[in-house]
């Protein structure tokens, strides 16, 4: 178990601001290499000119300070493909425009878009987040996420018949079908933590395989038993409008996104992490996480702490499903295409990227809510594919993942505070 | 810790499945009729077999190149990134050259430097079909990813674990967008599939001989490679090294062996046997990569992990897990349109399969210093 020991200790050990700063480094860093690909692919792709370079601060009206208007060549190729055009329209698009451009409103559809992300992000890297803590790879975020969508889908379809319409059904349903999403999720989360727990068997492959069982099990059962038959693909009936989530107290108009749904999600992150730091769950959690041994010396259960961890996780997972159904789609789809497949593995990504820190997740989200708000803005406004936003995620983990590197860097360019070479050796965190 | 009892419980489990194999046959062969009989009679049929094997390549040979690194040190989750990134490699380079054409050097070369002309005649002229420069190209940068890899967990210390993920997470955005700039969409264009190898005399053998000697040339490099991965593993200085790299990286310091490079070389070959693994299943299998939801490598690459743990790092072993689970796509293929049972179930039973497995098998002994990074003397 040292491995695992070694593993937390570099991630949870480094001191906040260290975490911070390197987390931050990795993410310009990303955005760097992401340009890097974006003119390398824009040489190989086709266009008449190459893309025309047009860098400039943009100022309230339609001023602007130019810095550089122009083509640029690489060895006589035109790249077809602008990259700080790119990432302009990405970080823009993804609230609709600049704020004091005419016309502009706060519930605009990307700014929906960019919320509906956000929320169900947090609960997905809120889900990796604990697990993390506890030592255990949770990559099964993804099946927790359908089977807890499944669940909460059907669970409200049968309700309903009984329940009150308006307002009144909207406060016995929605607590329900989240609840029941939640239920869900950490059943089948806790499979693979009683599978760790008492036959040793590797949660990363378990819970990836898992992955796969749950998207095939989630639309057999469709199939089988709830397939909506006027609907022309796999999937339930609609839910009723009153079991979704009101888009109170500001009323987006196309597809549904909640202010409420999203201050019940940052309410979630300040419970997890009061839970992990002011319980005695919480502190069982984080030492079996940076110390296996010693935690099992001091009294703490193993087996019912990876167990109780990966519930959790599989419940925070649930509720991404469920809120997925609730904000999202209003119905449960064929297990695929929950949540476009891969919001499980996003919620790996914030979690890395926060420190696996359930405040620092709270920014995660919203880093990658803008990525997938963007992506829309990339996809219609510049010729660069929108795919570019699913390569982000892997260059933020690789850089993140090296610590030592951006140390190094740092010591070359004199920054080397001392701090670095006991990092890893204090075992502890910064609070403690 | 227990490496004896593991060891036990793991020879019980495989010794059971063998028995109950064995049993659930002989219960095939007297009642072919029944469920387990129609199974049966399907997984010896002699086209069950052939498409069994050549389903087990990618994950028999990504399992083998993933022992290798496991058995230095590193652990490689990676092997799916690189699987992906192979699969896609090949195809793109072997499109982009020309599909069903060949490249060769001309047969009389001539370097003009102004001054003074240079003229080489090789007499003989070696044409290559743009295919098999489209797999050496796909291994190349499965390879170069796996060096990237290397070089994060061993120069840079990085977790290995949060690497691999990355490793995989890169080649899952990395080839769809590609695909999307050349095509136009995630996935490419057919480039057909490489031609079979027919080994003269041995293929007229009744029934063994169609199968195993005149068959998809990834198959024939798959039953090369186990035997000689298992020679090198166990009977090769390298593979002594390797073993020593993962269990006693001191030891092997002290003898004067840099742990560093033998990781790194360990890494290359899984990224080595991965990217063969790749583009068997574009080129050798489907002709075209699919880069869709999760790309059409479907988690094999997680399989082989669980492959190689089940057959205990020994390659012969890895092949045999390997195939329990390609036999069982393949008879779930040829099942699938006789209404036995939804086609979920069959999808769903590799993954419960595998998990199963990990159940069984419990905790494999991972080697001594798996996931630790190494840090000689002399610093």
């Amino acid at each position: 178990m040292s491995r695992l020991r070694d593993v937390l200790e570099r991630l949870v050990g480094a001191s906040g601001a260290e975490r911070a700063v390197i987390s931050i480094a990795a993410l310009v860093l990303s955005i760097l290499v992401g340009a890097v690909i974006v003119f390398v692919s824009g040489l190989g792709a086709a266009c008449d000119a190459g893309a025309n370079y047009h860098l400039a601060i943009p100022l309230p009206g339609s001023f602007e300070i130019l810095l550089f208007d122009g083509r640029l060549s690489l060895f006589g190729y035109k790249s077809c493909y602008d990259p700080i055009n790119v990432y302009a329209k990405l970080f823009v698009g993804a609230i609709g425009g600049l704020p004091w451009e005419s016309g502009w409103q706060p519930t605009n559809l990307s700014m929906e878009v960019l919320l509906r992300r956000m929320t169900l992000l947090l609960f997905a890297g809120l889900s990796v987040a604990v697990s993390f803590r506890a030592g255990l790879f949770n990559i099964g975020t993804q099946g927790q996420m359908v089977w807890g969508a499944l669940v909460s889908a059907v669970t409200v379809l049968f309700v309903a018949d009984f329940a009150p319409a308006g307002l009144a059904g909207t406060v016995i349903l929605l607590p329900l079908a989240l609840f029941s999403g939640a239920v869900a999720g950490g059943i089948w989360g806790a499979i693979p933590g009683a599978l760790k727990a008492y036959a040793d068997a590797n949660e990363v492959i378990t819970t990836i395989m898992l992955n796969f069982v749950a998207s095939f099990g989630a639309t057999l059962m469709i199939k089988l038993f709830f397939q909506d038959p006027e609907y022309s693909n796999i999937g339930t009936r609609r839910i009723p409008v009153n079991s979704l989530v009101p888009s109170l107290p500001m009323g987006f108009q196309g597809t549904r996104s909640s202010i409420l749904a999203l201050i019940f999600a940052l309410l979630f992150a300040f419970i997890v992490y009061f839970v992990l730091w002011g319980t005695s769950f919480g502190f069982d959690v984080r030492t079996s996480g940076l110390q296996p041994e010693a935690a099992t010396y001091a009294g703490v259960n193993a087996e019912r702490t990876i167990v109780r961890s990966m519930t959790i996780s599989g419940a925070l997972g649930g509720i991404a499903g469920a809120l997925w159904v609730l904000l999202s789609t209003g119905r449960m789809l064929s297990g695929g295409d929950v949540a476009g497949g891969s919001l499980g593995f996003d919620g790996i990504t914030v979690s890395v990227l926060a420190g696996n820190n359930p405040i620092g997740v709270i920014f995660g989200s919203a880093l990658f809510g803008v990525l997938k708000s963007g992506r829309n803005a990339v996809n219609f406004q510049t010729d660069v594919p929108p795919e570019l936003v699913e390569v982000l995620p892997g260059l933020i983990i690789l850089f993140v993942a090296m610590p030592e590197f951006f140390r190094m860097i740092g010591k070359r360019i004199g920054l080397d505070s001392g701090q670095g070479s006991n990092v890893r050796t204090d075992g502890g965190e910064d609070d403690e | 810790m227990s490496g004896k009892d593991r060891n036990g419980t793991r020879r019980m489990v495989a010794g059971g499945t063998l028995a109950v194999i064995a049993l659930v046959s002989l219960y095939g062969v007297f009642f072919p009729n029944s469920t387990v009989g129609k199974v049966f009679w399907t997984a010896i049929d002699q086209g069950t077999i052939e498409s069994s094997l050549r389903l087990a390549v990618p994950i028999a040979l990504t399992a083998i190149g993933g022992l290798y690194a496991e058995k230095s040190g590193v652990i490689n989750i990676g092997l799916e990134g690189l699987l992906i990134i192979s699969a896609f490699v090949s195809v793109l380079v072997t499109d982009q050259l020309g599909a069903g054409q060949t490249t060769g050097v001309p047969p009389v070369v001539t370097w003009d430097l102004g001054s003074r002309a240079y003229t080489i005649d090789p007499g003989l002229q070696f044409v290559i079909p743009n295919i098999w420069i489209g797999l050496l190209s796909g291994v190349v940068a499965s390879m170069l990813l796996a060096l990237l890899f290397g070089v994060i967990c061993i120069r840079y210390e990085a977790d290995q674990i949060i690497a691999g993920l990355a490793v995989w997470l890169l080649a899952l955005g990395l080839a769809p967008f590609v695909a999307q700039v050349v095509y136009g969409r995630v996935s490419t264009e057919n480039v057909g599939t490489l031609d079979t190898w027919s080994i003269p005399l041995l293929s007229k053998i009744p029934y063994v001989g169609p199968i195993l000697f005149d068959a998809n040339p990834t198959v024939i490099i798959m039953l090369i490679s186990v035997p000689a991965a298992w020679y090198g593993l166990n009977r090769t200085s390298f593979g002594y090294w390797v073993r020593a790299s993962g269990e006693n990286p001191k030891a092997l310091d002290t003898v004067g062996i840099n742990v560093d490079r033998v990781r790194y070389a360990a890494v290359l070959v899984s990224g080595f046997f991965a990217g063969i693994g790749g583009t068997a299943l574009s080129l050798g299998f489907q002709g075209s990569f699919d880069g869709g939801g999760p790309t059409m490598v479907d988690g094999r690459g997680f399989i082989a992990i669980a492959a190689y743990l089940f057959g205990n790092y020994n390659p012969f072993g890895a092949f045999a897990a390997s195939y329990l689970f390609s036999g069982l796509q393949a008879v779930q293929i040829r099942l699938q349109g006789q209404g036995v049972a939804p086609t979920e179930i069959f999808l769903m039973a590799p993954y419960i399969v595998v998990v199963i497995v990990l159940v069984l098998v419990g905790r494999t002994r991972l080697p001594e210093a798996a996931g630790e990074h190494y840090e000689s003397g002399e610093d």
